[in-house]
């Protein structure tokens, strides 16, 4: 018999190991059994996460329809000259990228899905500015700020979803809510007067940066944070 | 081909404790356990099979599937082909879904010497489930050609099931004009890292049990209280290690079977768990005064009265007309919330010790020790449970943590009070 001679436990003949501690078991007395059956199967038995294929099939087809048939009415009946089932099927379209990946493929990281998201919405825009012939105010406004909404979507993503406290989390969201309206002022201002003289997203950038930085703080102490946690448990 | 004529399907309700184990289900959870015999000789599956499908029959509780209703699940008779037997694997307890497996709840497994019953916690307690598993071993061994008497709780499968065995007890005994209810602080989670979906590690300590008794007599305990006081010390040790600023109680689930004091034949659920704790802001505890602490508090509490006022409590809630209307899955979604919440908040862990398992002495020669496993839980942390056979104690911590720390401590304590330990685990090395 062969002892852990760190926990002083009798160990199986068939163990490497000790299971408590994983000191190997050396003994020279008494080499490791591999002949001998090991105390559990070593066969794994994978168990199918349920699929979710036929809710997304459901989906697929459902948009797929309704796309289609607006599709054909506005080719062949319903004002013909302007193409408005372009609205029907971007939206289709958009809602789809936003269910439908995320049923089949379910180890697919969030930031992929909120940027493919984010893509969604760009494309949608995108039929909307072919329908009122605004290539060059899509080019120039909306599709910088989708972008920008976009990534600092993934960011934020990316950044709380290894799990952080609620402060931190709302810290980070409230930030990003002041960077997204700079952003918006920066590409109106340059869209409307090609200058930027940023005004009233630094008002609402200061106002963010006030509540986040006593948020900052009480993060930061712990008998603060104590203190708010005892006030304002659920 | 004649259409089998359809029976009007005699349904039944769930009882209380079921109610939560069904409502707190999820794809990837279900509160399922395992009782495993290993006896001397290899198992062999075709009479073994053979033993379950005659078994089975007497055992019409375990029979059956679970419905959805519109306000409440509710169990069906299950005449689908099956149970089968199946080879073992290497992670056992593996959730169970409705309906997957021609709905069965309870599972029949084989590997070398070890027979295993696994059991979803809706339908019986441990003490339903052994027996069923005792029924099952003596059908098995007279299948081998052995003679096997229906005595020393082996039940007879040529005599009907009499509906007694199939009685909600909750329902009878809430009776009591106190309520009591729970309303517990939160204890120390003793969470780990998770393992990758679908893993259990089981790790098993075997010992000699009249060391054991020795030695919680040494304290004034019985098994039961010297274990949980022993698994106390453990994560109190955990907890320490962790270095947090401040310190929160640890205290244990401890399931008890109601049985010995509300007289039942029921095989569904009887029972009601005890919460022995150790608060460590209160100052150090030595081993003996933990030993102590949870002696007291299990005489304290495990007292007929006392008890039937929590069973009238927690069968009255489920009598609560707003909860009753509720739809199902709306009552489901809060009972798995406030389960998340409350439920499993105020233990630290499991640990339920079935206790002797008592076969007739004809069947004593075939089995070599009995083992349990609980089944993951619903926060990765490792659960604890032991039963004994002949001089066998057999403990098992079972979890889907990466973590060892527990088990360690807990077993290296066994050892410095000088009991002989051997560890067998499903772990990969
Ligand atoms: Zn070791």
């Amino acid at each position: 018999m062969s002892y852990c001679v760190n926990c002083g436990v009798e160990l199986d003949p068939t163990a490497r190991a000790c299971p408590l501690c994983h000191t190997p078991a050396v003994n020279p007395n008494q080499p490791v059994d591999t002949a001998l059956p090991p105390p559990f199967p070593s066969r794994r038995e994978e168990v199918q996460p349920v699929s979710k294929k036929e809710l997304a099939l459901l989906l697929s087809a459902m948009m797929g329809s309704v796309a289609v048939c607006c599709g054909l009415l506005n080719l062949f009946f319903l004002h013909s000259s302007r193409p408005w089932s372009l609205y029907v099927i971007g939206a289709a379209a958009m809602l789809w990228i936003w269910l439908v990946p995320p049923l089949v493929l379910r180890r697919m990281p969030l930031w992929i899905r909120l940027g493919l998201d984010a893509c969604a919405v760009g494309v949608y825009v995108y039929l909307i500015s072919i329908d009122l012939r605004g290539l060059d105010w899509y080019l120039g406004l909306a599709l910088p700020i989708v972008l920008t909404g976009g990534a600092i979507v993934m960011a934020l993503g990316l950044v709380l979803s290894s799990g952080r406290s609620i402060l931190t989390s709302v810290t980070l969201i409230i930030g990003a809510v002041g960077l997204f309206l700079m952003g918006i002022e920066f590409f109106v201002d340059r869209w409307l007067t090609e200058t930027y003289q940023p005004g009233w997203s630094l008002v609402v950038a200061a106002v963010c940066v006030a509540l986040m930085v006593p948020l900052i703080v009480v993060r930061r102490r712990p008998a603060l944070r104590d203190e708010v946690r005892r006030r304002f448990h659920l | 081909m004649a259409k089998p004529q359809r029976k009007k399907k005699a349904w039944y309700k769930l009882d209380n404790a079921a109610m939560m184990y069904s409502a707190i289900q999820r794809e990837n959870y279900s509160a399922i356990y395992r009782f495993s015999a290993v006896m001397t000789e290899l198992v062999d599956p075709e009479a073994l099979q053979r033993a379950i499908d005659k078994t089975m029959p007497r055992f019409p509780t375990f029979r059956v599937r679970i419905k959805r209703g519109v306000f409440w699940y509710y169990f069906e008779p299950n005449d689908a082909p099956g149970p089968f037997v199946k080879e073992d694997m290497k992670n056992p307890c593996q959730p169970v879904r409705f309906w997957e497996d021609n709905g069965w709840l309870v599972r029949f497994f084989y590997y070398g010497r070890r027979i295993s019953l696994e059991v979803f916690h809706a339908l019986a307690d441990g003490a339903g489930a052994l027996t069923l598993l005792r029924t099952l071993l003596a059908v098995y061994l007279r299948e081998r050609g052995w003679a096997i008497p229906n005595t020393g709780g082996v039940l007879d499968i040529t005599q009907p099931p009499p509906a007694e065995e199939g009685e909600d007890a909750y329902f009878r005994y809430a009776k009591s004009r106190v309520r009591r209810g729970m309303g517990e602080r939160k204890a120390y989670q003793n969470t780990g890292t998770p393992e990758p979906f679908y893993t259990l590690n089981v790790t098993m300590g075997l010992l000699p049990l009249d060391r054991l008794r020795a030695a919680a007599k040494g304290y004034g305990a019985s098994v039961t209280e010297y274990l949980s006081a022993v698994l106390i010390a453990s994560i109190l040790a955990r907890q320490r290690r962790e270095g947090r600023r401040r310190e929160l109680p640890v205290a244990l689930a401890v399931p008890i079977n109601l049985r010995p004091h509300f007289p039942s034949r029921t095989l569904r659920n009887f029972i009601l768990t005890v919460r022995p704790s150790i608060d460590p802001e209160l100052g150090e505890y030595t081993f003996s005064e933990i030993v102590s602490q949870v002696h007291h508090h299990m005489r304290l509490h495990i007292t007929r009265q006392e008890m039937q006022a929590v069973i009238t409590r927690n069968v009255m809630l489920q009598k609560n007309k707003f909860l009753q209307l509720a739809p199902a899955p709306l009552k489901n979604l809060s009972m798995a919330l406030s389960y998340r919440l409350v439920g499993c908040r105020p233990y630290s862990t499991t640990y339920t010790n079935p206790g002797a398992f008592p076969v007739p002495p004809e069947m004593a020669p075939h089995i070599q020790r009995m083992e349990v496993i609980l089944g993951q839980s619903y926060t990765p942390r490792a659960n604890c449970a032991s039963i004994s056979y002949g001089n066998t104690m057999e403990i098992t911590f079972a979890g889907t943590v990466k973590e060892t720390d527990v088990e360690r401590d807990f077993f290296r304590h066994l050892v410095r009070e000088g009991i002989p330990v051997k560890v067998i685990s499903n772990r990969e090395e």
